[in-house]
């Protein structure tokens, strides 16, 4: 048995579908990849009868794991049937939502749905820095919500995404994920793409500001280890994208309207559900990843950051 | 034996992957690991190293009687890894 990932050439389907449902979002976050916001669901997004054909597709390919992310998933009006069908389906689900909508009635269904977890952003240990990223954002609704999937059984995952004005909290923040019952705390550098070009100058944290982040997550990692899983990158966008192109995850990204995409950050799209089967997709995304655009695109990016201001611009391979 | 909730199996036509969704950490099996996952897979009272092993006599050659050992040496590490429980 090889630990290693599996190389997704040789793969006869994805192992990770990663689905943005919509675009619509309660939040304007600072940071969001997405550039998603109250009003900003596409207007093209998938209808009741694409959505489950599309997850059809999924389950007679053996897609093993889904994740259900946004703009803010729970907003979608079939979130809970499509959560649902997954589970009946035997595939494992996390959703990635802001935690404003995790009343008690939600979290029963998600017990019920056979969630594998879900993944709630936290970025800060106090609602003056929550407030400060998460526009719109309410820190003890979110905290509130936390407790009642906590009290429900839904294995949780907290998100932390650092900032010059949060990246001092961070301890605290492993702390408060650990007593809210989080199985599992992510991190890593807030990538220069969507809202985050515009808000850069507000956002980036110093390089000293991210060593002393950095290095509380490894005390913390070892603090915690056996009873809450601390997991921080610190690769930057650029080294992440440089990997990928050698080593693409089994993961499609599909976004709202049915575009499967690359990978979050780069701007190319290799199929769309509305009009290929996943097959198909799935041997173009093997394609597309050695199409010489995607490098060039990401030596660009090592010139200019600014490129990922142009991640919303989809690029057909 | 079983797999354990969040663990999937998939076969390949390399053998097959198993994807433990809570640490998103994925496995890669030859041939002979994923016949024996999938008799796991498979559960209910056969899925233990004597059955097993017994069905798989029947599909791999294994003059040096060695298959025994080999499946009790993958379950141990599917059991170390956290993949397999028992039955409740």
């Amino acid at each position: 048995m090889n630990k290693d990932a599996a190389v997704s050439a040789e793969l006869s389907a994805p192992l990770y579908i990663a689905w943005q449902v919509t675009n619509e979002c309660n939040l304007a976050c600072l940071h969001c990849i997405e550039e998603s916001g109250p009003g900003k669901a596409f207007s093209d997004e998938l209808n009741r009868d694409e959505i489950f054909a599309v997850l059809q597709q999924f389950v007679d390919q053996g897609v093993p794991y889904l994740s259900f992310s946004g703009g803010e998933p729970m907003l979608h009006p079939l979130f809970f049937e499509m959560a649902e069908f997954v589970g009946r389906n035997g595939a494992s689900l996390k959703v990635e939502t802001n935690g404003h909508y995790l009343t008690p009635e939600n979290c029963a269904r998600l017990k019920q749905a056979g969630v594998k977890a879900v993944q709630v952003s936290l970025d800060g240990a106090s609602a003056a820095s929550f407030s400060a990223m998460r526009i719109r954002g309410d820190f003890d609704r979110t905290l509130a919500g936390l407790r009642t999937l906590h009290a429900a059984g839904v294995p949780i995952e907290i998100n932390f995404s650092p900032t010059g004005f949060n990246a001092h909290e961070i301890g605290a923040a492993v702390d408060l994920a650990f007593t809210l019952g989080a199985e599992s705390f992510y991190s890593g550098r807030t990538m220069y793409t969507g809202n985050a070009v515009k808000t850069w100058h507000k956002l980036t944290p110093s390089e000293a500001q991210y060593a002393d982040f950095f290095a509380v997550l490894r005390q913390k990692e070892e603090e915690y280890r056996g009873r809450m899983r601390v997991h921080f990158h610190e690769m930057g966008l650029l080294d992440e994208l440089r990997y990928r192109l050698h080593h693409p995850a089994a993961l499609l990204i599909v976004l709202p309207n049915g575009l499967v995409k690359l990978i979050n950050a780069l701007p190319f799209v290799c199929g769309d559900l509305r009009r290929q089967s996943l097959s198909e997709i799935w041997a173009n995304f093997q394609r597309a990843w050695q199409d010489p655009k995607v490098a060039a695109f990401v030596d660009r990016l090592a010139h200019d950051p600014g490129t990922t201001s142009q991640l919303h611009q989809w690029v057909r391979l | 034996m079983q797999l354990c909730k969040f663990v999937k199996f998939r076969e390949e036509s390399f053998g097959g992957v198993l994807f433990e969704t809570r640490s998103e950490k994925v496995y890669t099996l030859n041939q002979a690991a994923a016949a024996i996952v999938r008799e796991i897979a498979a559960g209910g009272d056969m899925a233990e190293v004597g059955p097993i092993s017994q069905r798989l006599k029947t599909r791999f050659h294994d003059p040096a009687d060695q298959l025994e050992q080999d499946v009790l040496a993958l379950i141990r590490t599917l059991q170390q890894r956290g993949l397999v429980e028992e039955q409740p």
